[in-house]
């Protein structure tokens, strides 16, 4: 301690001050008032014991202490303290991180995040930052970047083909769609590329695949089926007649209605459509037990998988003018009031020495302080952009049609798979062709026969799917559990960046440094090296107190 | 409690124990969401003479968030006529936006503004006063601000 060269550490300051939340804590809070003021040096010793028997029956506030502006109660548990920069400047650990947390989350002032406001010193971070964690960043800015380069070209299209050019386009969206989601060949029976022999419900159905798309992304609209739309497709007769004959629609054989075999594989798309909704929902229920389980948090944050993005404002330029923001999601603010006492009370529990957030107030600074919902914050406020949004909801049908290709190759080497997809390489030769509407089913049968007849029909349809359908390989099928192998990975790629980003907020640490090139004189010392004992008497330095050292 | 009202409160402390800088004093603080104090020029300014009042807006989770400052504009306070001061209030300074951080406090804000104020030669409002004043939000920290200047 008497060494010359010795450089005192925050944990050498008889007081601290917090920079941030301006608590103080003193060395020992008992020696708060053994220590004497300067100005009175000649107090005796039962006037020293005098406030210090005060001291323990009233309130520590109300004691008339001339250094302290509100005197403190040892901190339970102690908070650490850090000493991150070239001043004098100290805080608790734990404000600094807040801090540093709060102000990263905000593009323009994440370059102060990290400096110190009186010297300007560069905070040093030390955290659990794997390589894994920071490509998933790099990756996660790229696909911001690209979705802001598509916000500008959409906006920039939306506006100028808005009007008849929107429908046709989304029209043209939509037949490209289901080309993609039903393959080609599929495609080429319903719908063709020849817009004159479209059925009539194709002019209702296709233009509205791109908005269904981009609203079932949003949480608002969570039940709005996205597999369905397709799906509907498997009703419909084929545009293309392959004989010119009567109608195609109906069949001259018997009175027998139309039957498949009673089990088929692959699912036919009308159950595949109502199960669609339990699919859907039982994936989304075990999807969020693993993300409590991983993240171990509250079903909350959990919750908000999948419609997170309802939460943000989405800047079309983030530093742009007020009027170019498009704020979407109506329920902003009572899902973030929800959010706060929940997650105010997750925060308590952890018990991580941290004060959980108050839920009073409101405002959108008023955010949990967990670390997984703030993990979750600062991913979002990065995903936010409005072109990333919508341009992944309109790669959908792309995506389930290279996931159902490359499920195809894999078919290739796996008979199990290609037994699961139930891939056929060719059409089956005649397609059976169903009655279903006004068909003469026969002079012989009554009224009621030929409703029964028509029933079964529509029941077999249901279970066994349509002729036209169960001829050709069932491309739909393998895009669809393509799609939902893709939507899993993209989960879990999510939760693994959700998980490593929170994993890496709470491994925060910041450096702490000592007092080196700080004038020792200014600071307020426990025990302060000799040579500041010579100068104490010229500046107005408290004593050491020589009893309090053990 | 919350963090901001023990800082708020340790700031009232200071206030009440070591008094304001000359020419600031505290209006009233009757809670710890709003506090109103006045700022006068000293010496030989533009703004000799003039009295303004600024008001100060928390939330909980202030000094980690900025508080949301504006000068008074009522029938006894004007806005100075200042190039970084709109007429209904609104201060376009960095400190009050990207520039904040905890270790400045209500007073230090005062005194930042009092500078602002006694370094202007020239009253006048800034260029975009009226375009800004028909659309800003009623809380000035929801503005998104364009620092044009390094000078505030």
């Amino acid at each position: 301690m008497t060494d010359p060269q010795w450089v005192p550490t925050v944990q050498d300051l008889r007081v601290k001050l917090c920079y941030i939340c301006r608590e103080e804590e003193r060395y020992d809070s008992a020696s708060e008032y053994l220590i004497l003021p300067p100005s009175l040096p000649g107090l005796t010793l039962p006037s020293r014991t005098e406030p210090l028997a005060i001291s323990l029956d009233i309130p520590s506030a109300r004691l008339p202490n001339p250094t302290s502006h509100l005197a403190q109660d040892p901190e339970d548990p102690p908070r650490a303290w850090t000493h991150p920069c070239s001043c004098t400047l100290v805080a608790h650990e734990s404000c600094l991180l807040e801090w540093i947390k709060s102000a990263q989350q905000d593009s323009s002032r994440a370059g102060n995040a990290l400096k110190c406001p009186q010297c300007g010193a560069t905070y040093e971070l030390e955290s659990d930052n794997p390589r894994i964690l920071r490509l998933l960043n790099a990756v996660n800015a790229g696909l911001s970047a690209a979705g802001k380069a598509a916000t500008v070209v959409g906006f920039v299209g939306l506006t100028a083909t808005f009007g008849f050019t929107l429908y046709v386009v989304s029209t043209s969206y939509g037949a490209f769609a289901v080309k993609e989601f039903l393959g080609e060949e599929m495609y080429n029976v319903l719908l063709t590329d020849d817009p004159s022999v479209w059925p009539w419900h194709a002019f209702i159905h296709l233009p509205i695949i791109p908005f269904s798309l981009i609203l079932s992304r949003t949480r608002l609209f969570d039940t709005f089926p996205i597999v369905p739309l397709f799906l509907t497709w498997s009703s419909s007769p084929p545009a293309r007649a392959t004989s010119p004959s009567s109608s195609l629609w109906t069949f001259n054989r018997t009175g027998a209605p139309y039957a498949p075999p009673p089990l088929s594989w692959p699912p036919t798309p009308i159950m595949g459509m109502i199960l669609f909704p339990f699919v859907r929902i039982t994936y989304r229920r075990f999807f969020n037990k693993l993300t409590r389980f991983v993240m171990g948090t509250h079903a909350d944050a959990a919750s908000r998988d999948g419609g997170p993005i309802r939460r943000v404002i989405w800047a079309l330029n983030e530093n742009g003018p007020a009027p170019l923001r498009v704020r979407i999601g109506a329920n902003i603010q009572p899902v973030a009031g929800q959010a706060v006492p929940r997650a105010g009370g997750a925060g308590a529990q952890d018990g991580q020495g941290e004060p959980a957030v108050p839920p009073e107030g409101e405002g959108n600074n008023n955010l949990p302080d967990d670390p997984a919902a703030v993990a979750e914050r600062t991913l979002h406020v990065t995903t936010s952009s409005l072109g990333r949004f919508v341009g992944g909801a309109l790669l959908v049908p792309t995506i389930s049609n290279r996931m159902g290709k490359l499920l195809y190759h894999l078919s290739q080497y796996l008979p199990w798979l290609r037994a699961f997809l139930a891939i056929r390489d060719r059409p089956a030769n005649v397609p059976a062709q169903v009655g279903l509407f006004g068909a003469p089913v026969g002079n012989s049968h009554s009224p009621l026969r030929q409703i029964g007849a028509h029933l079964a029909t529509g029941i077999n349809i249901m279970f066994g799917g349509t002729p036209t359908w169960n001829a050709q390989d069932p491309v739909w099928w393998r895009n669809t559990v393509g799609l939902g192998l893709f939507v899993f990975a993209k989960d879990c790629v999510r939760l693994l960046h959700l998980y490593l980003t929170k994993r890496e907020l709470e491994s925060r640490k910041v450096k702490n440094r000592s007092f080196a090139g700080v004038d020792i004189r200014e600071l307020d010392l426990i025990n302060p090296p000799p040579e500041s004992n010579a100068s104490s008497t010229t500046e107005p330095q408290p004593a050491p107190a020589p009893d309090v050292t053990a | 409690m919350a963090v901001s009202t023990r800082r708020l409160q340790k700031e009232l402390t200071d206030i009440k124990r070591d008094g304001t800088p000359v020419g600031i004093e505290l209006l009233s603080a009757d809670d710890f969401a709003t506090w109103y104090l006045s700022v006068e020029v000293l010496g030989n300014t533009v703004y000799e003479g003039e009295k303004f009042a600024l008001k100060f807006r928390f939330d909980s989770q202030y000094p980690i968030s900025a508080p949301a400052v504006q000068f008074v504009v009522d029938g006894q306070y004007q806005a100075p006529i200042h190039p970084h001061v709109y007429s209904n209030g609104h201060i376009c300074a960095s400190i009050l936006s990207t520039e904040w951080s905890p270790v400045l406090s209500v007073v230090s804000v005062c005194v930042t503004i009092q500078s602002m104020l006694a370094s202007c030669k020239k009253k006048e409002r800034p260029p975009d006063n009226d375009r800004y004043v028909s659309r800003a939000p009623e809380n000035p920290k929801k503005t998104q601000w364009d620092f044009h200047d390094d000078d505030v």
